[in-house]
């Protein structure tokens, strides 16, 4: 079975490496990035089944780059992940049409299904899941 | 405080009774003297006409007394001859006179020569001679004479009434001596108050008739004003060291001055008694003016102290729920700053049981697990500063003012503000440096700034390069503390009404528009002030000034 491709872009450092070398030891293929410029170079180089968003971000946030990353992988599924959400983002992240708007900390364990039913039915658009923030 | 409070109350009481008692006594007093005065004016020239009317009416009958005696000696004189009046008929109009009261002394015939022809009297004076007296002249020349009063030959005051009659070539002289304590009492029968007396004066101002009170004929009465003047004259004359309302009139024949006095106690009697009486009124009126003014102030006054009461009570829900909404606003950035490390934690413990599920774990993983757990350790740090600044926040609330290090309180409000910074991707810089102790509620100035920098963060919300910069420093004896930023800038139109109450240009629900109402509020409460400056575009700045707090260095020393 072929890995799944994740990317995940958040600045928070620990987070993002932490469960990167989670999703390494459960058999994904991640790569990480801090910032959305960092991001924009990986897709350069290789291509991802799942990206795992952060929408609060310093230098740009994720709502900014999900358009971006649509554009260049449009088959690509896009988990949004926040410290804190509006009901205003949430219903705009929806709109976008990611696979899940998820509220941090998110459970691991279902964060981890989610991750590999995103990568079976790609941007195909959300499909509601018990463990979904709403 | 309690203290200020109540000297302003009291002070407000004074003012208010001072004007309701200015408002009501000041047309009393203007309305009472003048009605006073005219009522004065009036009453005593009512005073003054009715003593001249008396004198008038009393002038007739003195006039008509002499006037009357005159005519019947007059009459006399052509009703007999000479012959008649020397064999019996004065002795019989003698005997007449005497059984009708005796208002004659004597009467006698005189002749030509001076000598009396006949005479009938008490006294013996047949053998007079009075052809060189003054009357005796003036009834060669008038015809007829009224004397004043003299003591003549018999030593006794008296006054002559003196008729000529013509008989042939030669005449005589019916000759009457008027009974003076019957004339007396023609002059005193008429009487006015209680001290109202009338007496007659010559021209030469000696007592011709006498007052009741006091004096003697013949003696100098000591009348001030004996000057000739037609009709009756009123005025009012110090005599003998009491104040009399004096009245006179000269009567023709004799020429004498019949004089009225009546004390002016006395005749001013019935003005005295109405001022008495209107001066008991203004008083009373006065009185009932205070003691309405009294309880109209009390009664103010514990109206505007209920209202202040209830306006205090209000604005302090409202800084409460101020406060409420200030934390509201930056609970974003708060559950924001404390969910990523949550997420952290989570991570790092699933990687750790990962980890620790192998038997034997491996030295390498050993580490990797001690390493995750200083991770955690530090995610758990972060939340702390989080906690503790919401909870400095939310638990202090002090009420009443203290000297409070500004420094440490604006720090400790940055920590949860910048956790809203970072989410907004707002810059959030601060210069605050060394700063004074300020005479301030902390829990006020908390709120203050916490909305300031709140509303800093939406105005620069989403914004590229937006920057939030708190800047304080100290100047003479106030302290400056500035929040500016690099937003939208403010209308100069809603500029003018940004501190007025329930004014917002923020979306419905989103603001209410008080935020800055209170802050306003408070900084007037510390007894500061607070200044926007703003342009559209470019930016804010709001500049709180606070006062000193007095003693400042004391005070630092003291709290350390």
């Amino acid at each position: 079975m072929e890995p799944i491709r994740v990317l995940i872009v958040d600045d928070e450092e620990e987070f993002a490496t932490g469960l990167a070398k989670l999703l390494g030891r459960r058999g994904f293929l991640v790569q990480v990035a801090l910032g959305a410029r960092q991001a924009m170079e990986l897709m350069e180089s290789g291509s991802f089944q799942v990206a795992l968003l952060d929408v609060k971000m310093p230098e740009r946030d994720g709502f900014s780059l999900l358009g971006e990353l649509r554009e260049k992988a449009p088959g690509m599924a896009v988990i949004l992940m926040t410290g804190h959400v509006s009901p205003e983002e949430e219903r705009s992240g929806r709109k976008v049409g990611t696979f899940a708007y998820l509220l941090k900390p998110h459970p691991i364990p279902d964060l981890i299904e989610l991750l590999r039913r995103a990568a079976t039915q790609g941007g195909q658009g959300p499909k509601p899941s018990p463990g979904e923030a709403t | 405080m309690e203290q200020r409070d109540g000297n302003r109350y009291r002070a407000m009481f004074r003012s208010l009774v001072t004007r309701m008692m200015l408002v009501s006594l000041a047309p009393l007093a203007g309305i009472g003297g003048a009605n006073f005065l005219l009522f004065y004016q009036l009453n005593r020239s009512v005073v003054l006409e009715q003593q001249a009317n008396f004198l008038r009416y009393h002038r007739e009958s003195v006039e008509s007394f002499l006037g009357s005696l005159t005519a019947e000696i007059g009459s006399l004189a052509h009703q007999y001859s000479l012959e008649e009046l020397r064999s019996g008929a004065l002795d019989r109009l003698y005997r007449i006179n005497q059984e009708r009261g005796g208002l004659f002394e004597d009467l006698g015939v005189i002749g030509s020569h001076g000598n009396h022809i006949k005479y009938v009297g008490p006294y013996d004076l047949t053998q007079r001679n009075y052809r060189q007296t003054v009357w005796f002249r003036h009834v060669v020349e008038d015809g007829y004479y009224v004397s004043d009063m003299f003591l003549g030959f018999r030593g006794v005051p008296h006054f002559i009434i003196a008729v000529k009659r013509a008989e042939g070539e030669d005449f005589w002289i019916l000759r009457a001596t008027v009974n003076t304590d019957y004339f007396s009492r023609v002059v005193d029968a008429a009487r006015l108050g209680t001290t109202g007396e009338t007496f007659i004066l010559n021209q030469d101002g000696h007592y011709q008739i006498p007052p009741r009170s006091g004096g003697n004929p013949l003696a100098p009465a000591g009348f001030p004003d004996l000057s000739p003047h037609q009709g009756i004259k009123v005025r009012e004359l110090v005599l003998e060291d009491r104040a009399y309302l004096c009245s006179s009139v000269w009567i023709s024949r004799p020429r004498w001055l019949l004089v009225f006095r009546q004390e002016t106690s006395d005749a001013y009697a019935p003005l005295w008694k109405a001022s008495l009486v209107g001066i008991l009124l203004f008083l009373a009126g006065g009185m009932g003016a205070t003691i309405f003014s009294v309880a109209a102030a009390r009664d103010q006054v514990r109206r505007i102290h209920r209202a202040d009461l209830e306006k205090e009570s209000l604005t302090q829900r409202l800084i409460l729920a101020g406060r409420t909404a200030a934390v509201g606003e930056m609970s974003a950035g708060l559950a924001h700053e404390i969910n990523n490390p949550l997420a952290t934690i989570d991570t790092l413990q699933t990687w750790i049981r990962d980890l620790a599920s192998a038997s034997p774990i491996p030295e390498e993983d050993r580490r990797e697990i001690l390493d995750s757990a200083a991770k955690i350790g530090q995610q758990v740090a972060r939340c702390k500063v989080i906690t503790q600044g919401l909870l400095k926040f939310s638990r202090k609330v002090e009420a009443s003012s203290e000297a409070v290090d500004l420094g440490e309180l604006l720090k400790d409000l940055l920590l949860i503000t910048r956790s809203r910074a970072r989410v907004e991707n707002v810059t959030l810089e601060a210069d605050l440096g060394e700063l004074p102790r300020v005479w301030a509620n902390p829990t006020h100035l908390q709120q203050i700034f916490a909305n300031l920098l709140n509303n800093a963060l939406d105005a620069t919300a989403g914004k590229p390069q937006a920057r939030v910069m708190l800047r304080a420093r100290e100047e003479g004896d106030r302290v400056l503390v500035a929040v500016e930023d690099n937003g939208c800038g403010i209308d100069p139109q809603d500029l003018q009404r940004i501190f007025t109450p329930f004014f917002t240009t923020k979306p419905v629900g989103k603001g209410t528009g008080l935020g800055l109402a209170i802050c306003h509020g408070l900084v007037q409460n510390m007894g500061g002030e607070i200044q926007v400056e703003s342009m559209v575009g470019v930016g804010t700045r709001f500049t709180v000034i606070l006062p000193m707090a007095r003693g400042s260095q004391e005070a630092d020393g003291q709290t350390q």
